[in-house]
């Protein structure tokens, strides 16, 4: 058990540094891979193994566990500082001196030093484990072809992957870290690490606007560090005790227990990028593509996810647990009104992230056994379909040079197995019988006696189905007969079908999922499963049927599209003046004219200029007036 | 018995489309007469539609000139099998008055395979619906004939 | 074994249904405007003989799509013949539409790509009204399934009358009814040609009839479930809504997608609130 905790914490570290100092790619690309197998095995084992009450780790070289963090902690802490001076950012030096000079008051005044048992695994950490481990370490994977021909592009003297690699695994480390961790000053600790992480990698590319960006997310996450930091006080002010499971336990629910919550949840809120912190989310699209899905998919963000969801049964029934769920609803709905004026492919993606992320958050306020089965669903199933949809981006930005989703149009046409794998990557986001909306189906449930937030839910989810189906649908064309198949390295290849693949046999799976990873967290779990359907007296998802119908009808339909050429094939109708090549007409003096059609991008409705000041007013508002609710 | 009920469902609902290949109006009037409450066509199940791809019955009125040919042409092509054409007035059938101007090739059948023609300038509607029936008749003999 | 009879009614009668109102739609139509009209089977003679054309297509996605709507909107009224959850059975009929878009989309036409992109829209006007009069009954019934709509003791539309007219909304939508039929129409010419349709033919445009026959009926089926305590009532309800449909067709003429946006969101959305916070207070 201890064992299988050390690897998939201190293993990334390892492959991180062996990636920084040995400077061959082969060495570099071999590590990676053994790593993300090593980690992959190890989740499952841990999954394996069960959940695990809280365990101590002892000491390491006969220093004590806990004091090593400490002083892991203010050194990190020191570095971000650095980071501030360089850039000239006083945001960030004044939040990391705030919270240097809380956390020495903290440790060193408040604290009374007693061994805490430092790692716990309930079904939360677990299912995060997996989801970090697996998704995370595929895209590891895809990164060492991806990396590769990015720097080529680039033109660099000297390589910048091993310092890439080193911080794209320390993340994975770090990530699998927070969610396992019981003492709150190691979830305090890992939380910086990812920030870290995710300031290095945001600002790879060591361009004008890489740094840019990443500074914005150093001051964001800084604030939201600062913000866990008082939290954590306040928290331990009331609790007496750093054992996160004992905070859980205890049960109390003192107004400074729930106000320390409170401003855990917004460290949660910057760390998950909700409106009116969502901006940082955006800027980070500037790094490699493997980033974006790393920061979006599988860790960054759900951190923050995770923070909420593991403190979520101190706020149940608070007035701070309706201002969660009314803010999440309301980052899912704004975020899923912006996502509809966008035709940047990866600004969609991100836009739809947060939103999700919202949902889950909402799901975590409303706090009722079958909205935090939908929160972990969600988890789950949102990791894989959009670290699938990110990586697909990637390939496709790789392929025809752009990202924009106008410029994507027809891609099936020279893409295929691309094009496709992207389609239904889309389509497992929106679509039952796919985990995701199984999941958005429950929360829609679950928030059905909270009117404002059914409200949000319903129109944002609305809002997702026009941006997502509308790009699933730009993407598919005609292909000649006798075109070039698709040429792609096993490296890109092998992630993508595993992902597409994972996002559709899991769901399929996902009564069994639930059974066993989501289910015992409940002393009364929500649903039962009966023939591969979620059962409740509140409705119905029958998940096994509706794949055996949906699979046969579509293995029917595929079979008779696929004899498509035996069939006439007649070019669009023109009003009777198509030219000879596709996408022309006749026009004055006999001349083929191109046209183009182009999506419907509802500027007028759906400016990001016009309303992301309005919504962060907004969110802000609800941010006070949630913080207001835990006083 | 599938098979027959589709074979009879096809004289009962005859989609049309209508071209005006360069007419001077008089018969487009009339062919649109027909889908008047007067006329009423849809009692035979005939819709007029706008699209080649859905049509049954191509009504064509007036001359065909070179400029309009291969219109004419693309959206008959258009058409999915079975399907007939039919010609209307004076000018869809032989170019009428204009058949001796320079720019213009002549009748319908100069380009497509007629299958009615319904003289008249303009043609009646009462004509207009006639020849579709007669074209559908028509149609019926073709399918009957590929089998 | 009751489930599965009813799943099979349910496929079986979705399409005899659809298409006999389909008929009595145009008939009723003609009556307005005072013509004959087609006999009531009109529309089965128009699917068969669509069935019996040469298969034409584009490209191979309209096969497919076509295929994926049929199926998805027969799945959708079979689970709400058998009595399931009312969000899943929404969600599963979204599946259908999200696909015809898409066939839509892959063929480069102007015309079935902006009808999609309107078709789009249309979804998004609709799909929050109909997910918030689900929430008005789960609020009466205490469950989203249809079953436990038929143990309520008084009829729905006591509880939910603002609901059922935002209902109408997403209905004459769903319809495809002026003054929402622009992303394609059952009248002949509209400036789009057919819209979303374009570019669909022959069995492929049969196919997506016959779906939109199943969609019909459960559109319908979910006007009905306003009024479970009294059979005649329902029918005499369904009756009236489809026969006012038909009106509003009739007298309105197609506006655009700006209009029916604010529209549907502002009056449709806002109805089922107000009816929501009743609903909440009671």
């Amino acid at each position: 058990m201890s064992n299988l905790l050390t690897l998939l914490i201190l293993l990334p570290v390892v492959a991180g540094l062996v990636c920084y100092f040995v400077r061959s790619s082969a060495v570099r690309n071999l590590t990676v891979v053994a790593t993300g197998a090593i980690l992959a095995a190890a989740s499952l084992g841990l999954l394996g193994q069960g959940s695990f009450e809280p365990l101590a780790v002892g000491s390491f070289l006969g220093i004590g566990s806990d004091f090593l963090i400490t002083v892991m902690d203010f050194a990190l802490l020191g570095v971000i500082f650095f980071y501030g001076v360089k850039h000239r950012n006083l945001l960030i030096q004044g939040f990391t001196l705030a919270q240097v000079v809380l956390l020495a008051w903290f440790e060193i005044v408040m604290v009374e030093h007693v061994d805490v048992p430092a790692l716990a695994g309930d079904q939360l950490s677990l299912i995060m484990v997996l989801v970090i481990s697996i998704v995370g370490s595929l895209i590891c994977i895809f990164a060492i072809p991806y990396m590769k021909e990015h720097e080529e592009h680039l033109h660099l003297k000297k390589s910048r992957q091993p310092r890439f690699f080193f911080f794209l695994l320390l993340f994975l480390g770090a990530m699998n870290g927070l969610v396992l961790a019981n003492n709150i000053l190691w979830l305090y600790f890992f939380f910086e690490v990812t920030t870290l992480c995710s300031f290095m990698l945001i600002g790879h590319d060591a361009t004008e606007i890489a740094t840019r960006n990443a500074v914005r997310a150093l001051w964001m996450n800084s604030l939201g560090g600062l913000a866990f930091v008082i939290g954590m006080m306040l928290v331990y002010m009331q609790a007496n005790t750093l054992n996160i499971a004992a905070i859980l336990g205890g049960a109390s629910q003192g107004a400074l227990m729930v106000t320390g919550v409170g401003f855990l949840c917004l460290a949660g809120f910057t760390k998950a990028a909700q409106v009116p912190f969502q901006s940082w989310l955006l800027g980070a699209m500037v790094a490699p593509t493997p980033v974006s899905a790393l920061l979006h998919s599988s860790t960054m963000v759900k951190a923050g996810v995770y923070v909420i969801l593991r403190f979520a049964p101190v706020f149940a029934g608070t007035l701070l647990s309706d201002g969660v769920a009314i803010c999440g609803a309301f980052t899912f709905l704004a975020c899923a009104a912006l996502g509809v004026g966008q035709s940047n492919g990866k600004k969609i993606l991100a836009y739809s992230t947060v939103a999700n992320l919202g949902l889950i958050i909402c799901c975590a306020g409303i706090n009722t056994p079958l909205a935090i089965s939908a929160a972990m669903l969600l988890i789950l199933f949102h990791a894989i379909s959009k670290s699938l949809l990110f990586l697909c981006v990637g390939t496709i930005e790789q392929a025809i040079g752009s990202r924009d989703i106008e410029d994507m149009r027809g891609l099936y046409a020279r893409h295929p197995r691309t094009a496709l794998i992207t389609v239904i990557g889309i389509l497992t986001m929106m679509l039952p019988p796919f985990g995701v909306l199984l999941g958005k189906w429950m929360a829609i449930e679950a928030s059905a006696g909270n009117i404002w937030v059914v409200i949000m839910l319903a129109t944002g989810s609305a809002l997702m189905v026009v941006y997502l189906a509308r790009w699933a649908g730009s993407l598919m064309a005609s292909r000649e007969a006798n075109a070039a198949p698709e040429r792609q390295p096993l490296l890109t290849r092998l992630p993508l079908m595993l992902l597409c693949g994972g996002a559709v046999v899991l769901s399929l799976f996902s009564p069994w999922i639930y059974n066993t990873m989501v289910a015992p967290m409940f002393n009364a779990p929500p649903f039962i499963i009966r023939f591969g359907s979620f059962e409740a007296s509140t409705g119905a998802f029958v998940v096994g049927p509706l794949f055996i119908v949906f699979a046969l009808g579509l293995i029917y339909a595929v079979k008779a599209a696929s004899g498509f050429r035996k069939v006439r094939i007649a070019p669009p109708y023109l009003a009777g003046s198509n030219a000879g090549e596709a996408g022309t007409y006749i026009g004055p003096m006999n001349v083929p004219v191109p046209f183009s059609t182009g999506n419907l991008y509802l500027g007028e409705l759906f400016a990001e200029g016009k309303l992301t000041p309005i919504f962060n007013a907004l969110a802000v508002a609800l941010i006070v007036l949630m913080l207001g609710g835990a006083l | 018995m599938f098979g027959s009920f589709i074979k009879k469902s096809r004289a009962k609902s005859p989609w049309i489309m209508h071209f005006d290949c360069g007419s001077c109006n008089g018969c487009d009037i009339e062919v649109l007469a027909c889908l008047t409450p007067l006329y009423d066509v849809e009692r035979f199940g005939i819709i007029n539609v706008g699209n080649p791809k859905h049509a049954d019955v191509l009504l064509v009125t007036g001359t065909v000139n070179h400029r309009n040919k291969k219109v004419l042409k693309n959206i008959y092509d258009q058409m999915p099998e079975p399907k007939a054409v039919i010609a209307i007035g004076a000018c869809g059938l032989t170019g009428g008055v204009f058949r001796e101007a320079y720019n213009v090739v002549g009748g319908v059948d100069k380009v497509i395979p007629v299958d009615v023609y319904v003289p008249g300038c303009p043609a009646k509607p009462e004509a207009i619906i006639d020849g579709v029936v007669a074209g559908l008749a028509k149609f019926a003999q073709k399918v009957e004939e590929a089998g | 074994m009751d489930t599965l009879i009813l799943v099979i009614i349910g496929l079986v009668a979705g399409p005899v249904l659809g298409g006999l109102i389909a008929g009595l739609d145009r008939r009723v139509t003609a009556w307005f405007q005072s013509r004959q009209g087609p006999p009531i089977t009109q529309a089965f003679y128009d699917v068969a003989k669509l069935f019996g054309k040469e298969k034409m297509v584009v490209n191979q996605w309209q096969i497919l799509c076509s295929w994926v709507y049929v199926i998805a909107a027969a799945t959708s009224l079979a689970l709400f013949f058998a009595q399931s959850d009312l969000l899943l059975i929404f969600f599963v009929q979204a599946v259908g539409a999200v696909f015809m878009v898409m066939g839509a989309m892959a063929a480069k036409s102007p015309y079935s790509q902006v009808g999609a992109q309107r078709e789009l829209l249309q979804v998004l006007a609709y799909e929050p009204v109909l997910i918030l009069v689900f929430v008005g009954f789960y609020l009466v019934t205490g469950s989203f399934s249809v079953s436990a709509v038929w143990q309520v003791d008084q009829p729905l539309l006591a509880k939910m009358p603002l609901m059922y007219l935002a209902l109408g909304y997403a209905l004459t939508i769903k319809l495809r009814k002026s003054p929402f039929d622009f992303s394609t129409s059952h009248h002949g010419h509209q400036e789009l040609v057919k819209g979303v349709l374009t570019e669909y033919s022959g069995p492929y445009l049969g196919l997506i009839e016959v779906a939109h026959w199943y969609e019909t009926v459960l559109v319908l089926g979910l006007c009905a479930l306003f009024w479970t305590t009294n059979v005649a009532w329902m029918i005499v309800l369904i009756g009236c809504t489809y026969l006012l449909e038909i009106l509003v067709d009739n007298t309105m003429a197609r506006m655009t997608w700006r209009w029916m946006l604010k529209r549907v969101w502002l009056l449709g959305i806002g109805l089922s609130v107000v009816n929501l916070i009743w609903l909440y207070a009671g």
